[in-house]
């Protein structure tokens, strides 16, 4: 197998989708995160990791308008209003 | 050299990688805590999770890094969005994110942070396994009384 020469049985064992849902899955744990109730006070400067949980956010974010913008490519009655985001991977 | 040999040359190296991580394993045992004696599934599964995370970090650690980097500069690109904004200032201000990073530190020993060259590991992984190896065996119970509670 060479990568011009993919193999479609490797395909059908591909866990992309997977991976895709298990980082909207950590997005949605990031947004729980945010609307806990107990409230540190004062907030403290965000850093580095809270920019990491915030790139987790920003995946899952995207990942949904993929899967959004997919749902309504197969429904041509509803319009869709992300256009410009099913282009990114071209 | 023809790729054929690069590749190999390669596959040795990573198998060379492999056996002085092995290696290290081995040393650093204060890095790998016995599991706790436990029926409770959810805490095993949630005990397995963290020493797996922890392996993850320690056995590859300029991956670990590159992959820190990236969420960083993705995190710090969305909270130049309004909505990015506003979930970057509701999870500073959250105590549970405040506990996660306890739990983060604990598993990570913050290896990640700090200076690293390009595409490499980070100095801190490097002082942290200096550290595990050499002080491994070393009796440091006066020390240990000199430190201060909740410093590592």
């Amino acid at each position: 197998m060479t990568l011009t020469d993919a193999r479609e049985a490797l395909a059908e064992q591909s866990h992309f989708i997977d991976y895709l849902v298990g980082l909207a899955g950590l997005a949605r744990v990031v947004d729980a995160l945010a609307n806990d109730d107990h409230r540190s006070d004062p907030a403290g400067a965000p850093d580095d990791f809270v920019h990491a949980l915030l790139g987790l956010a920003a995946l899952g974010a995207t990942i949904d308008r993929i899967a959004n913008s997919t749902t309504a490519q197969q429904n041509p009655t509803a319009k869709s209003a992300s256009t410009q985001t099913t282009r990114w991977l071209r | 050299m023809n790729p054929e040999s690069l590749i190999g040359m390669l596959a040795e190296l990573e198998r060379i990688r492999g056996l002085t991580l092995d290696l290290i394993d081995r040393e650093t045992p204060q890095l790998r805590p016995a599991p706790p004696d436990t029926t409770d599934g959810t805490e095993r599964a949630v005990v397995d999770l963290l020493f797996g995370a922890r392996r993850a970090v320690l056995g590859n650690p300029a991956a670990a890094r590159g992959l820190h980097d990236l969420l960083v500069a993705e995190g710090r690109r969305y909270a130049a969005t309004p909505r990015g904004s506003r979930l970057r200032d509701a999870l500073a201000g959250s105590e549970a994110v405040e506990n996660l990073r306890r739990v983060w530190e604990m598993v990570s020993f913050n290896v990640l942070d700090g200076p690293a060259a390009p595409n490499a590991a980070p100095d801190a992984w490097a002082d942290l396994l200096a550290d595990a190896v050499i002080g491994h065996g070393l009796d440091d119970s006066i020390l240990a009384r000199l430190r201060p509670e909740g410093f590592a």
